[in-house]
């Protein structure tokens, strides 16, 4: 059963003044099952975080349409977004995104406490997960006391704590070293494993080859997409990295169609 | 060419940082023009045109520019400091980019330099305008008239130059420290300083409270109005300090009271707005008591130099009963007549009469009560005596005050009638040194009495038998060993209106010569009177104006100047939270926040951060009321009414005010974080 459904989703902008029109997103159709974890790769301004935007309902396409579950998320009204957004939908982002004002506990709870959930329940709904991301101890600390990979941590689980459909993450490695980068991944896999449907958009081949499926984007369109199948991540950063340079070559001659490499 | 570099980029940096630098510069100029016309107002000679009362008015203009200056340095300083922190990331830049920090310093100081210049120059043309203006409002309040004409003080231009021109070299100093001390990465960082969560302060927070509960305590408990005066300035120091401690230490800990409460905390309004309140309060308190204590300056210094204004008819009738009072120290029972024939002779000369004639014997006494028994003699005083225990008693005879009322009391042996003006006696006897005199009534009326009038709750009237009585009394108040064969502390006072005002002057200097000639006989004719004086109520209030005019015109005018530095407080303070907000504001919505809600909580944080400096301000002002209230009554201010309504008139203006300075900078603040 697909989880998310995203069919023919354009976007275009269009300047202050009605002057010039930018298509950010010409055609972009794919779907994600259940338990999957997706990576979305793409060059700068190929339009992958405008698409992230859309998914996240922060931002409305010019036309086509995003189905969560089976449910529509554009027919969704404005007001009802933000529950909807907090109860199906968990975000991880580069800049981690913490609230400063809170302690690593609190900005764990942030989603729950909007949702009105009580401290009992948040309380141990929190354990489990903070164990699993190795972050018990920190949990009374502030998030200017952590390292960049505890804090992205603390995103992680503040995503995962309200059970969401879909886990989105931005460049969740962007601002991490390798070393904290590639236990973040780990965990992203083990997640995966534990059945939570992830769909992560990156630059890096790296993060990209632990998914189970990479799709390419360009010029606003999906241009390509690899399965993992049963092969290990080597060779799965392989693939990807010829693919890429195959796109930067063939961009450069031709922008039609797709290279089978499957 | 090189130098041409740095004097550009400064003129740039300063237009590009518009936002900041426009408020900080309407700063300055205020601050200029409002010590140069306060130092020129002092120094105007328009001001000896203004015959009686120049002496005090010159002393509270005098005054006023001792704070002008002081609040100049304090506040431009405070203005700067805000101003750095704001383009610490800037400079950072700049640095890295590889100029190095002589470089910088060399941009800086052509940017201090076109300050001072643009605010010297402005300030003092805008002063001199606003000079003329001042004058007409300061003379019209001393109901004086006013030559026309400009007039520019070169003394005030001169002493401008040296205070600011010190300040801006100061202000220079300290930001080429800032610079020195801190490193590229830490200026560019500089701007986001302040993620710390605040450690609560427990021992501030409980001195803050003990400094302003006993500021508090001593308002209100306070009765004695001398206590109050000479205990105010240690009030205020104690509410001042209380007001920067819980505003500092207090707000925090109480918040992260709040925090510990689980079942509270965990709540989506208070989750949001608690931990939100943390940090605004750790980056704010010291802008917010500022505002506070500001604030309940403008309240305190016009709410009360304006009753004092307004309140001064009612005071000088009080003290002053009749137009004109002649008070002579004569030991004579006959100096009455000698009086009133001197003064009709006078009268009748200016073709004028007497109107509401007063006339009666008396005798001031200094009493201390010293365990319920009023002790007048010298030699029994304690010295050092308290306040609360000091009485003014007024004794006359009964035949005088039947004379000057027009009542017909009598009195026995040992008998006494009282009156205990505006304080209250219990019981009915009144013990007197080694003597316990019957009160035979409890008088509502008494003549007028000025100088002890001005003692209000503890002053008394004592009416006794004969003025043999009086005289026995005024032995007892005499030191032993000492001669008073040639003086007297009995006192007659012959009070009176003019039914013909024109004729004052006239009436005032024949009285002067014919008393000085009644004096001179007497002394011929082997004492019998020995002082006198003719105290006429209009010089008096002419010179009262003097001073009152002169302390309203200070506090109006510095009010006004605390009301700009409140507005660009508030200002900088918008914009500050502002950029902090807007990041916060843009997390909140990705985690699932809506955005009406967001814009609803921040709203009320704002709200509350905004309108906590003018609540407390009030309740401030509240608790000194009542002191205040008692050192006005030292003024012989008693017009609680009067007071009050001074004060809640000031009150709602300033809350008006405030508000609007609220709706007009909060549009900055919402441009800001959308």
């Amino acid at each position: 059963m697909s989880i998310l459904e995203v069919n023919h989703l354009k976007k275009v902008y269009t300047t202050r003044f009605g002057g010039s029109h930018v298509q950010a997103l010409s055609d972009v159709s794919f779907s994600v099952e259940q338990g999957e974890f997706v990576a979305i790769m793409g060059e700068s301004g190929s339009g992958k975080t405008t698409l992230l935007n859309i998914l996240a309902t922060l931002d409305r396409p010019t036309s086509g349409e995003v189905l969560l579950a089976g449910k529509n998320v554009l027919s969704i009204r404005e007001k009802d977004l933000a529950a909807f957004r907090r109860d199906n939908l968990g975000f991880v982002f580069q800049d981690f995104n913490l609230l400063d004002t809170f302690s690593i506990q609190d900005n764990i709870f942030l989603p729950l406490v909007l949702s009105g959930k009580k401290y009992p329940e948040m309380k141990e709904r929190l354990a489990p997960i903070a164990s699993r991301l190795e972050i018990t101890s920190l949990l009374k600390k502030f998030p200017y006391e952590v390292s960049g990979g505890q804090k992205q941590r603390t995103a992680v689980a503040r995503a995962l704590i309200t059970e969401p459909q879909l886990i989105l993450a931005d460049e969740p490695t962007g601002a991490l070293d390798s070393r904290s980068a590639d236990s973040l991944l780990r965990l992203f896999e083990e997640i995966n494993h534990s059945g939570q449907t992830i769909l992560m958009v990156t630059h890096s081949i790296k993060a990209a080859s632990s998914a189970g499926r990479v799709l390419f984007i360009k010029d606003g369109e999906v241009f390509h997409q690899i399965y993992r199948g049963g092969h290990s991540q080597e060779e799965m950063y392989q693939k990807i990295s010829d693919t890429l340079t195959l796109l930067a070559t063939r961009s450069s001659s031709s922008a039609e169609g797709g290279v089978c490499i499957e | 060419m090189n130098n041409f570099f740095y004097a550009k980029l400064a003129g740039v940096n300063i237009r590009k940082n518009a936002k900041v630098y426009v408020p900080y510069l309407l700063t300055c100029i205020f601050t200029v023009a409002a010590y140069y016309m306060m130092s020129a107002l002092s120094m105007n000679p328009g001001i000896d045109n203004i015959e009686l009362g120049s002496g005090s008015l010159r002393v509270c203009l005098q005054l006023g520019v001792w704070v002008i200056s002081l609040f100049s340095v304090i506040f431009i300083f405070y203005t700067n400091s805000f101003l750095m922190k704001r383009r610490k990331k800037e400079i950072g830049l700049y640095n890295v980019l590889g100029m190095g920090k002589g470089h910088l310093s060399r941009m800086i100081f052509y940017e201090t330099l076109y300050i001072a210049a643009i605010s010297l120059v402005v300030g003092f043309g805008l002063g001199i305008l606003l000079d003329k203006t001042a004058f007409l409002v300061l003379a019209n309040l001393m109901e004086s008239e006013v030559p026309l004409g400009f007039y520019v003080s070169i003394d005030a231009i001169r002493n401008a130059l040296i205070l600011f021109g010190v300040l801006y070299l100061l202000i220079f100093l300290n930001s080429l420290q800032q610079i020195h001390l801190t490193n590229p990465i830490e200026l560019l960082r500089g701007g986001q300083m302040g993620e710390k969560e605040p450690k609560s302060r427990w021992l501030l927070a409980l001195v803050g409270t003990i400094l302003l509960g006993s500021g508090y305590w001593i308002a209100v408990t306070i009765t004695n109005p001398v206590q109050a005066f000479t205990l105010f300035f240690f009030a205020v120091i104690l509410v001042i300090l209380g007001t920067y401690c819980l505003f500092t230490a207090g707000s925090i800990a109480a918040l992260k009271i709040l925090r510990k409460n689980r079942r509270f905390y965990y709540k989506t309004n208070h989750f949001i707005a608690v931990s939100g309140m943390i940090y605004r309060m750790k980056q704010n308190a010291v802008g917010l008591a500022n505002i506070c204590v500001l604030s309940t300056m403008v309240l305190v210094m016009v709410s009360s130099t304006c009753s004092m204004y307004f309140g001064m008819e009612d005071m000088i009738d009080k003290t002053y009963a009749r137009d004109i009072e002649l008070r002579v120290n004569s030991n004579s029972e006959e100096i009455g007549e000698a009086v009133d024939s001197v003064v009709k002779e006078v009268l009748q000369e200016e073709g004028t009469e007497a109107q509401n004639l007063v006339q009666y014997l008396y005798l001031n006494c200094d009493a201390q009560k010293i365990n319920g028994v009023y002790e007048i003699r010298p030699e029994k005083l304690n010295n050092g005596m308290a306040v609360s225990e000091y009485y003014a008693i007024t004794f006359t005879t009964v035949d005088e005050y039947n004379k000057a009322m027009g009542t017909q009391k009598t009195l026995e042996d040992g008998e006494v009638l009282l009156y205990s003006g505006e304080g209250s006696y219990d019981g009915d006897v009144f013990p007197l040194a080694d003597e316990n005199w019957k009160i035979r009534e409890k008088l509502t009326e008494f003549p007028p009495n000025g100088a002890a009038a001005i003692m209000m709750t503890s002053h008394l009237g004592v009416v006794v038998k004969d003025f043999e009585t009086l005289q026995k009394l005024e032995k007892m108040q005499q030191f032993p060993g000492v001669d008073y064969s040639d003086y007297t502390n009995l006192q007659y006072s012959y009070a009176f209106d003019l039914d013909n005002d024109a004729a004052e002057e006239a009436v005032t200097k024949k009285l002067n010569y014919s008393f000085e000639k009644l004096a001179d006989e007497a002394v011929k004719n082997g004492g019998g009177l020995y002082m006198l004086n003719v105290v006429v109520k209009s010089t008096e209030r002419t010179m009262y104006l003097g001073l009152v005019g002169g302390l309203l015109f200070v506090g109006v005018f510095l009010g006004t100047l605390f009301i700009m530095a409140t507005i660009l407080i508030i200002y900088y303070k918008q914009i500050s939270e502002g950029y902090d907000d807007k990041e916060r504001f843009t997390i909140m919505e990705k985690v699932g926040m809506d955005k009406r809600e967001i814009r609803r909580t921040i709203r009320s944080q704002v709200l509350t951060v905004f309108f906590l400096p003018l609540i407390m301000a009030g309740v401030h002002t509240a608790f000194a009321f009542p002191m205040i209230y008692r050192i006005l009554q030292l003024l012989a201010l008693s017009n609680v009414g009067l007071y009050l309504l001074c004060t809640g008139i000031t009150f709602l203006i300033f809350a008006v005010l405030y508000g609007l300075i609220y709706s007009l900078t909060a549009r900055t603040y919402y441009k800001i974080i959308s």
